[in-house]
């Protein structure tokens, strides 16, 4: 009886996920290129040769220190400023609230291309709006996407600002749980506003701040869109994405190599996640 | 910020989860036989075509190719034709779908880049001999050339030409058209010293970029593969033309960096003097508010040649198809040099058959009789399989050389260490 209940599920997750997650591993240990797919059983086995290739390619290692930097960066940079928004948000003296929340929140459910049109005129190096400002002050503003050393923390910027109105959301939600008995209490006792956020705010908020540095995490180091749209990967390769790069070797073809990678980018996931749930354990 | 696309090789893999018992390639043939003259298949009994076909045209093409088609139709009752569109993005994907599952149109349009790979996915049908490859331009016939068997035929052609402000280059001093590397620099120079921002505009690396410099690499008499498909990228022909290539953002002669300003606008204010770049851009040029006195197109400059990259489409027939008959005596009536001058009427399009351009319409045109000449000399790059995966090194070197500190001869190294890594598929 209990099975019966289960086997939509099961049967969707079989179908949907476990046979491709399958099969994507044994294509992983194999040679299979866009040429096999008409005789995708007639390929060879090559064992840990795709990995290997994949972890010495200097295109790899770049890729995999931009998305490191656009993690270890963003994420800290995003949760801070959703809580912020989030806390600033939970006064009872706002104004405005809800048009305040509509307007954070709003580049969540925006589609990427649009936001990547607007932070194009934004950004861009000789008709950019930030130039433009730049300029009317005699300072010669540098090409925020076409210069290397710009372009990675720009994107990061971006990520940031369309993130945080998620964060903000969940955040809100955690703070709203806390009863206000206890501020009142801090501040019968003499506790400023910095000691009540350390003291209180941050320890109680502790298992919602994990869910959303490991969701921010999962979604940052799988970071695509941001960079498909705005930079393709460049200049240079300075914004070369782990995602990215499985992208482009699957669209040349490299099926093998791609599931790779693929696999590679799930253990990083995996190992992230992991650290997360340490760093943020409650202390006992 | 998520990303459905790497985990596409899941379910790309799907196919082969079953059963993976008897695996191993079988004995690969030899890379393709030297001979010049390509393998063609038996003759189509063209003339009893009959039946339905399916058609898969990408972009202005797919939305005007039923105008051919109704023709077609008129002439041929028993026939019936139907037009697809595609989006030019999603071409590649889709026609490797429909090899892959058997289930495709009769016809579709090939970009010329992809044919090794369809070619060695045994997804298309060999060109039967009723089609006559001395009919096209060289270089166009040679993209369906792959292993030595011809396995499309070409529908358009494109080759980049140089464009030039003329008012500008006269007030710099040069009232020829660049004939030689030397006289281009000269021009680039000459139209910045009469006030341009730039004199030139090259693609400083990026996707496509390699079209921009092959050509200058062939100028100097290199070639992409010798004759037993081995990769010959560097070399002499390498280094001379990376530094060329490479002396033009040294010089400051064109913008350092890819600009947000689209060229046409930049072009036609005189922002920057010249470009290279293909025939769409006379169009997208005059609409852009370019007096047609003020500039012209020229042959590429020559070294020891003066080849230029020739581009376009070709029409294949998919090896699955049910009706070839019907489907090559579609292709060999778009093949036909007056239905070839009503699709450059329809569309724009540069006919790939060489007698098309005595028509009117094309050779009373001084600009697109510059196109057909330098047609003559272009060239495609091989029809092989990782073609793409190659150009997309070459766009990385190029990138590292112009923008970044690589040197020219560093980077003709990393091209051909690339390229042989990946090989031909």
């Amino acid at each position: 009886m209990a099975w019966s209940f289960a086997l939509p599920f099961l049967l969707l997750f079989l179908v949907f996920m476990a046979v491709p997650i399958a099969t994507a591993l044994v294509t992983s240990f194999t040679d299979l290129r866009v040429t096999d797919i008409r005789n995708p059983l007639s390929v060879n086995f090559v064992g840990l040769e795709n990995y290997l290739a994949v972890l010495g390619d200097a295109r790899f290692q770049k890729a995999a220190a931009n998305t490191a930097v656009f993690v270890l960066v963003g994420v800290p940079l995003t949760m801070a400023l959703g809580l912020a928004v989030a806390v600033g948000l939970n006064q009872q003296i706002v104004r405005f609230r809800t048009f305040f929340r509509v307007g954070f929140y709003l580049p969540v459910v925006t589609s990427i291309v649009a936001i990547a049109v607007v932070w194009r005129l934004l950004l861009g190096t000789e008709v950019g709006l930030i130039n433009g400002t730049l300029a009317s002050f005699g300072i010669d503003g540098p090409g925020w996407l076409s210069d290397e050393r710009y372009a990675l923390w720009s994107i990061i910027a971006m990520a940031a600002w369309r993130n945080l109105g998620f964060l903000m959301v969940i955040f809100l939600a955690g703070l709203q749980t806390i009863s206000g008995d206890l501020y009142e209490a801090a501040e019968m006792d003499g506790a400023n506003p910095w000691q009540r956020f350390k003291g209180i705010t941050l320890p109680l908020m502790r298992p919602t701040l994990l869910f959303g540095a490991v969701i921010t995490g999962i979604g940052y180091v799988q970071v695509f869109e941001e960079v498909y749209v705005m930079t393709e990967g460049g200049p240079l390769n300075s914004t070369l994405s782990l995602a990215l790069y499985a992208y482009d070797q699957f669209s040349f073809g490299n099926y093998g190599y791609t599931a790779a990678i693929a696999f590679i980018l799930f253990l990083a996931i995996a190992l992230l996640t992991t650290i997360q749930f340490r760093l943020f354990r409650t202390a006992t | 910020m998520t990303s459905g696309r790497s985990t596409g090789a899941v379910i790309a893999a799907l196919a082969m989860m079953f059963a993976l018992t008897a695996c191993g390639r079988a004995e690969e043939d030899g890379v393709g036989s030297a001979s010049s003259v390509a393998s063609q298949a038996p003759e189509v009994d063209t003339g009893a075509a009959s039946g339905e076909i399916t058609v898969w045209a990408m972009g202005a093409e797919g939305e005007n190719l039923q105008v051919l088609a109704d023709a077609f139709m008129a002439d041929n009752p028993d026939v019936t034709v139907e037009v697809t569109p595609v989006p030019f993005d999603a071409a590649h994907d889709r026609i490797v779908s429909a090899i892959a599952g058997g289930e495709g149109p009769d016809v579709t349009q090939i970009g010329t880049t992809w044919m090794g790979e369809f070619a060695k996915l045994g997804g298309f049908d060999p060109t039967p001999s009723n089609i006559d490859p001395s009919l096209f331009f060289e270089g166009a016939w040679d993209t369906t050339v792959v292993d030595g068997t011809s396995y499309s035929v070409p529908w358009y052609v494109e080759t980049r030409l140089v464009y030039y402000r003329t008012d500008l280059a006269e007030e710099g001093g040069v009232t020829e058209p660049p004939a030689t590397w030397d006289q281009l620099k000269a021009l680039a120079e000459g139209i910045q010293g009469a006030g341009a921002e730039f004199g030139i505009s090259l693609q400083p690396g990026g996707t496509g970029s390699w079209q921009t410099y092959m050509p200058f690499f062939w100028q100097a008499g290199g070639e992409i593969m010798d004759a037993e498909g081995n990769f010959t990228l560097d070399g002499e022909p390498c280094v001379a033309a990376l530094t060329y290539y490479d002396s033009f953002f040294e010089d400051g002669l064109t913008a350092p960096a890819a600009g947000d300003v689209p060229i046409e606008g930049q072009f036609a204010n005189g922002d920057v003097g010249s470009f290279i770049s293909g025939p769409w851009m006379i169009g997208i040029v005059t609409d852009a508010g370019a007096d047609p006195a003020t500039w012209t197109v020229a042959h590429q400059p020559t070294e020891e040649a003066g080849t230029s990259f020739v581009g376009g489409s070709n029409l294949g027939v998919l090896a699955d198809s049910d009706n070839k008959e019907a489907a090559w005596a579609f292709i060999e009536y778009l093949s036909q040099p007056d239905v070839q001058v009503t699709w450059y009427e329809t569309v724009k399009d540069l006919p790939s058959v060489q007698s098309a351009w005595d028509d009117e319409a094309l050779s009373g045109d001084p600009l697109l009789t510059a196109f057909g000449d330098q047609l003559t000399d272009a060239k495609a790059p091989p029809a092989i399989a990782t073609w793409e995966e190659v150009a997309a090194e070459i766009d990385a070197v190029i990138e590292q050389v112009t923008v970044g500190d690589l040197s020219p001869e560093d980077g003709c190294a990393a091209m051909q260490e690339a390229a042989s890594g990946i090989g031909a598929g």
